[in-house]
């Protein structure tokens, strides 16, 4: 007879970007309400169906893969989230922008409405959850807002901003509404601004992250 | 559904006392004590004496790791500010610290002799003021060896609070006696050396009684009431130097660690599948078949999430974690800040 592993695994947590302006901000929003988890640094084509030594040596080269330490920066980490779905399952669902890249020019504004392929036994379908998106650096918008989920919450996304920093901003909506800044200040010697904006469905955990652009245009 | 939410028993919040030695690199003991001719030679200097645990003149990892300092109830001992009045740098730290540790002005430091039989107020009172950043949040009573040197002739001291049954409190927080001892367990209690108030890390010396002739805070020696090289210092510094030898001055820290402990519970139909792009096709479609009624997924990292989907904080596992139809996974992660 030998020891049971009792199989908790113990690992320290460390706070986003995000996390440390919710804690000073005070507002409540630094409250841990929910998790998710994720299989960042993962290659699934290490995956070999075809050992030699059998089943139980498919994942051989995942299952001993050192891994790095997690980044403070909320829009680099948590990227390829694991999703609960019906066994069985043999197309996992897809986000669709309908944008591969995007560029505004100064005070352009856009809607991004997402929808999810292979969701639910639907070929395409809105996400009755909506839509939560990211935009890494919210300098670079005058708006950033969701519409459509008319929860509390989402709407006091809408109305959150911080100043000062190139921290990220979240919003929820089924659609979502940016509007380029007017401001030079930004673009220093400059005649462009990039970031990211990453769109994940609140229900299926797909995930999309499309480059912005900003053009400079005033003078 | 990528996102779960908590349980209430799945968040505990948990405060631990953690202690650790007081000194730089977790040194148990200052092995070697050093002062700043800069800053022994700055005005501060006629106040207190930083001491280093290296040689800040030749070492850039140097720091601070306690200050020490003369403090005199009349003012005597020490350069006048003006020769007209009678307040004096030792004046100043003598009320400086009546004020910080027992928060009245009419109230001296006093210390028992012969058992607590009988009570002195030395003029003289020599202070050790552990750096905050060594000491965090308190200093752990019990944990004190403290040796003074005169010639050959070593007095080791540590604190009484192993053997006090009813903490005493004064303005600063507690405050246990300095005995003859060591680590905390005291040889002879008829003489009280000193005091220290852990909860802002100082430790009172009687000085008087120190400074007997031959004594371990010699003041008589040559040089010894230099107002101007401020030898009141040098002499409470030299006194506690620890040379070549070890466990000279050993003190340990104590800090509570307020840690949130996270339970993810991974129960077996949950997370199976992974949104990562290695493993699927372009159209979505598994990328091995096998997988489609046995899937498989790796864990590698947990994200902690508040209801605006915001990621709070992520913590990061040492190897990928198998998830698969016939394994429920649990993972405690610790947030500390």
């Amino acid at each position: 007879m030998g020891y049971l592993n009792n199989g908790v695994v113990t690992v320290d947590a460390i706070l986003t970007k995000k996390g440390r302006e919710a804690l000073a901000r005070g507002d409540g929003s630094f409250k841990i309400t929910q998790f998710a988890l994720s299989d960042d640094e993962i290659d699934y084509t290490l995956y070999n169906p075809t050992h030699p030594s059998g089943s139980q040596y498919y994942g051989q080269a995942i299952e001993n893969m050192p891994l790095l330490e997690a980044f403070p920066d909320e829009t680099k980490v948590m990227k390829y989230k694991l999703a609960t779905l019906p066994r069985g399952t043999s197309k996992l669902p897809l986000l669709e922008a309908g944008y591969a890249s995007i560029r505004l020019k100064q005070g352009a504004s856009l809607a991004i409405t997402p929808q999810t392929l292979n969701y639910l036994g639907a070929t395409s379908t809105f996400e009755s959850g909506g839509y939560t998106a990211v935009i890494a650096d919210v300098r670079v918008l005058s708006n950033f807002t969701g519409v459509g989920i008319n929860t509390e919450e989402a709407e006091n996304l809408n109305t959150l901003t911080t100043f000062g920093t190139n921290v990220s901003k979240t919003v929820i909506g089924t659609s979502i509404n940016l509007t380029a800044t007017s401001v030079n200040t930004l673009f220093g010697t400059n005649t462009q601004l990039q970031t990211t904006i990453q769109i994940i469905g609140r229900d299926s955990g797909a995930r999309v992250t499309i480059p912005v652009t900003i053009i400079k245009v005033n003078t | 559904m990528s996102y779960k939410r908590f349980d209430l028993e799945d968040i505990v919040v948990s405060s631990d006392a953690v202690t650790a030695p007081c000194w730089a690199n977790n040194a148990v003991s200052l092995s070697a004590a050093f002062t700043s001719s800069t800053q022994v030679a700055a005005s501060s200097g006629n106040y207190y004496y930083n001491i280093y645990n290296e040689d800040p003149n030749s070492s850039s990892t140097a720091s601070i790791q306690f200050s020490v300092a003369y403090g005199n109830r009349s003012g005597s001992n020490a350069q006048a500010y003006d020769a007209a009045v009678s307040k004096s740098y030792s004046s100043t730290v003598y009320g400086q610290f009546r004020t910080l540790l027992l928060g009245d002005e009419d109230t001296d430091f006093t210390f028992a002799s012969s058992s607590g039989a009988e009570t002195v107020t030395p003029d003289s009172v020599a202070f050790i003021s552990v750096e905050r950043a060594r000491f965090k949040e308190k200093l752990f009573p019990g944990s004190l060896t403290l040796r003074l040197r005169s010639g050959s002739e070593l007095l080791t001291l540590t604190d009484n609070s192993v053997d006090t049954t009813t903490d005493t409190f004064v303005d600063s927080g507690r405050v246990y006696s300095l005995y003859s001892g060591s680590s905390g367990v005291v040889n002879n209690s008829e003489v009280e050396w000193g005091k220290i108030f852990p909860d802002v890390g100082i430790i009172a010396l009687n000085h008087e009684w120190l400074n007997v002739s031959g004594g371990y805070i010699d003041l008589s020696g040559s040089g010894a009431h230099n107002f101007t090289t401020h030898n009141n210092n040098d002499a409470i510094f030299r006194s506690i130097d620890s040379g070549s030898r070890s466990e000279a001055f050993a003190l340990r820290s104590e800090e509570t660690v307020t840690s949130n402990y996270v339970f993810i519970r991974c129960r077996n139909a949950e997370f199976n599948y992974s949104n990562n792009p290695s493993n699927i096709t372009g159209s979505g479609e598994l990328r091995h078949s096998v997988m489609i009624d046995s899937p498989q997924s790796y864990i590698t990292a947990v994200g902690l999430y508040n209801d605006n989907n915001d990621l709070l904080a992520v913590a990061k596992l040492s190897t990928p974690l198998l998830k698969d139809f016939t394994k429920e996974a649990l993972i405690r992660v610790k947030l500390d800040y």
